[in-house]
């Protein structure tokens, strides 16, 4: 059967794209992925080198737009430990508030970018709504839908009254009620389960040597989480279930994340319930003396790490992350092995790739002794929906019946 | 600390050269430098032989004549073991791990592009992080380069094919 | 609110169709325009489709500060669009490179590739930002013919305006 690759460009058909996928197929099915990736780079660790530490912490807030909370803490917290700084524990527990918050909103933004991928439109409706409450939780909270400016070096830089704090639970409330309505979904909508089953597979063994992080690998069984076993911020004092699951596949991943959801949920009443009074920042020297600091830190799409080297100056002398997704990336060509060019798409959506954490864009170029096509990603999803519709995989049906439900 | 001590004695013991330079710095993390002729060795035994199976990455460092490397290793029950080793800036070999640990290519290319690092045994590959056409011989996270070199080698607008 | 009541005479005059378009943001000001597509700001009941390809839309919503790779690739889309059109510039970093201004692989604000028409401040922009600044361009366009090839067109490029954050 003839090979064929398949670029996909991230704009239109007919610019000249650089490559990022370059898949080969047999037909239909997939036989070697390759990676080109680089988009986003932009120079941030360069630039951290001539910025200062504070500089730093809005600057790293920015490299993803999603974690942003994640990167500023994971760096706040390895200059703290050069510099011996103790944040006080109220700090700690707001970090850790803030942190669960972004996980929430992060785990819907996926719920709903994962149903848009393959036709479940409702979906990201429905949870782009419900993406709203928190983002207006973080809003009032911080002062800005995301890049909150939560953190500085020593601790953060806003306190919560009371009144705040219990707010919470309501809002709370709300977001479990909705959340069990997800998981009934994905646990018992059969055309959900049949559209994600099976694609996207990653063993357990595979997940381990290609270092798949976050709920990508606890859905192949990889029973890491660094808020267990690397304790940062407050995890420590708090209780909360390691989400794994053993599919393998997307439809894992799925659930690890309606389900670490529910986790989230319990770790903000348990914060709410539990945090101390005291100071929320301990004054920090300006110039950081010498020494070096790994931090980790587990962002929604996984293990985050930052490197830290100071120098006794203002500036530091290195600053090294490694996102979630970069990790993550790895694992993609096993997954799209033997799978269909249609599940490109949600395959790679269900890493949650953030490649602005990392760098974008995917492209899958074909060529072959007598084809050469170029496919858009929209084009690619619209195709991915069509194949599975050929295939008996409607979710038309439960789009209709759902903005019926949301029109009552 | 028994665990972090309980590490520091395995290696020390094994490799008797590491007495001096293994720290642990706190619960969970231990630093350790080796020299470039033995870092495999020690490298391989952590996790191999020691469960370090995770590699969370590998950082580069431009320390005037040298280029050094850390590369962070992380167990399961979240200690992490940072080995560091430095090669001269004027041949700045190293070995590739990815016979170990598949997904390290990454973090080797990305050593490859921005310090201008040689790593032996890489597998082929599309580089990483910068476009095709990023002029020879210019490493961004080396100290002595500035953006304005990039200019200079007349890298501008028409040039980036890949974009 | 009147910035709404003005758009819906303008949809109805005709509805803009947009092409977002991401120069190397961190994806927060892309999150935040498909967030005006969700229920809560609903651009699309005021007939703002979000379209595939440049070659049918008629303003360009960009979001991050241009990295050298992906500067040809915006022109690119630019050159493909058709006359009349509009750049809007969304977030600090599409204005002006925002924290990411001198770093190695960005070039800084869109405007040094393309023309602007409406610059978009916010870190990231929000919603209700961007559709003011959408609509700020749709208004300072009121009584221009947009279907016709116009000179115009090239006018109404230099006007710039600035987005205020709570519509």
């Amino acid at each position: 059967m003839a090979r064929v690759k398949i670029p996909i460009g991230p704009q239109h058909p007919a610019l000249k794209e650089p490559e990022s996928f370059r898949i080969t197929l047999s037909g239909e099915r997939i036989v070697e992925t390759d990676m080109r990736l680089g988009y986003n780079h932009r120079g941030v660790e360069k630039a951290a080198e001539e910025r200062t530490y504070v500089q730093d912490v809005y600057l790293l807030e920015r490299v993803c737009g999603i974690c942003s909370h994640s990167h500023s803490t994971c760096f706040a917290q390895a200059v703290e430990e050069i510099a011996g700084l103790v944040v006080p524990p109220r700090a700690q527990y707001i970090r850790t508030l803030i942190a669960e918050l972004e996980r929430i909103h992060s785990h819907l933004l996926w719920l709903g970018v994962a149903g848009h991928e393959v036709g479940f439109d409702t979906l990201l409706m429905y949870s782009w709504r419900d993406r709203e409450v928190v983002m207006d939780t973080l809003a009032s909270l911080s002062g800005n839908r995301v890049n909150y400016g939560m953190n500085t070096i020593g601790g953060v830089r806003r306190d919560f009254t009371r009144e705040q704090l219990d707010g919470l639970l309501k809002v709370m409330d709300v977001l479990e009620e909705r959340t069990k309505y997800y998981i009934e979904v994905a646990t018992q909508e059969t055309t959900l389960i049949n559209r994600l089953s099976g694609v996207g597979s990653l063993s357990h063994e595979d997940a381990v040597s290609l270092g798949a992080v976050g709920p990508t690998g606890r859905a192949s069984s990889v029973d890491r989480d660094v808020r267990r076993d690397d304790p940062y911020a407050a995890y420590k004092d708090l209780s909360f279930k390691v989400i794994t699951d053993t599919h393998n596949d997307v439809y894992g991943r799925t659930l690890v994340r309606v389900l670490e959801l529910m986790e989230s949920y319990k770790i903000i009443r348990q914060i709410v319930a539990q945090i101390p009074d005291g100071p929320v920042t301990v004054k920090a020297p300006r110039k950081i003396p010498a020494g070096e600091a790994v931090s980790r830190y587990e962002a929604p799409r996984g293990e985050d790490v930052h490197f830290v080297k100071a120098n006794g100056t203002d500036k530091p002398e290195r600053v090294k992350v490694r996102a979630p997704t970069l990790a993550n990336l790895h694992s993609v060509s096993k997954m799209l092995e033997n799978n269909n060019l249609a599940d490109v798409p949600i395959t790679l959506a269900a890493i949650d790739p953030c490649f602005s954490c990392t760098d974008r864009m995917i492209r899958v170029r074909e060529v072959s002794g007598t084809k050469s096509e170029i496919l858009s990603w929209e084009s690619l999803r619209l195709f991915g929906i069509g194949w599975y519709l050929e295939r008996g995989v409607d979710f038309s049906a439960l789009n209709a019946r759902l903005t019926r439900l949301e029109k009552k | 600390m028994a665990n972090e001590e309980t590490i520091r004695q395995e290696l020390t013991a094994k490799f008797p050269f590491m007495a001096d330079t293994i720290v642990v710095k706190r619960e969970r993390r231990i630093f350790a430098e080796v020299p470039a002729e033995r870092f495999m060795e020690v490298f391989e035994h952590a996790a191999v032989r020691m469960g370090f199976l995770n590699l969370c990455t590998i950082t580069g460092l431009d320390e005037g004549e040298n280029l050094a490397f850390f590369y962070h290793l992380a167990r399961n029950d979240g200690t992490m073991l940072n080995i560091k080793m430095a090669v001269p800036k004027t041949k700045p070999v190293i070995k590739t791990v990815s016979g170990l640990f598949p997904g390290g290519v990454i973090y080797e290319r990305e050593l490859v592009d921005l310090f201008g690092a040689v790593v032996e045994g890489l597998p082929p590959g599309e580089r990483y992080p910068l476009p095709d056409n990023w002029p020879a011989g210019q490493y961004p996270l080396r100290k002595d380069w500035k953006p304005e070199m990039l200019d200079r080698a007349g890298f501008s607008k028409g040039d980036m094919n890949n974009g | 609110m009147k910035f709404m009541k003005k758009l819906v005479t303008w949809a109805r005059i005709k509805s803009p169709w947009i092409i977002h378009f991401n120069t190397g943001a961190c994806n927060a000001c892309d999150i935040e325009i498909v967030a005006a597509l969700t229920p809560r700001f609903d651009i699309e009941r005021f007939g703002i489709l979000l379209k595939g390809t440049p070659r049918h839309a008629d303003v360009l919503v960009c979001s991050g500060p241009v990295t050298r790779q992906i500067e040809d690739r915006l022109v690119r889309i630019y050159e493909q669009m058709p006359e009349p059109k509009f750049v809007v510039a969304t977030g600090t970093c599409a204005c002006s490179g925002g924290v990411f201004a001198g770093c190695y692989n960005v070039k800084g604000g869109i405007d040094t590739v393309i023309p602007v028409s409406v610059y978009i401040p916010g870190c990231p922009a929000s919603p209700a930002a961007i559709i003011d600044g959408v609509v700020k361009l749709l208004t300072t366009l009121e009584g221009k013919k947009l279907l016709a090839a116009e000179p115009a067109a090239g006018e109404a490029s230099s006007e710039t305006t600035e987005a205020q954050p709570n519509g």
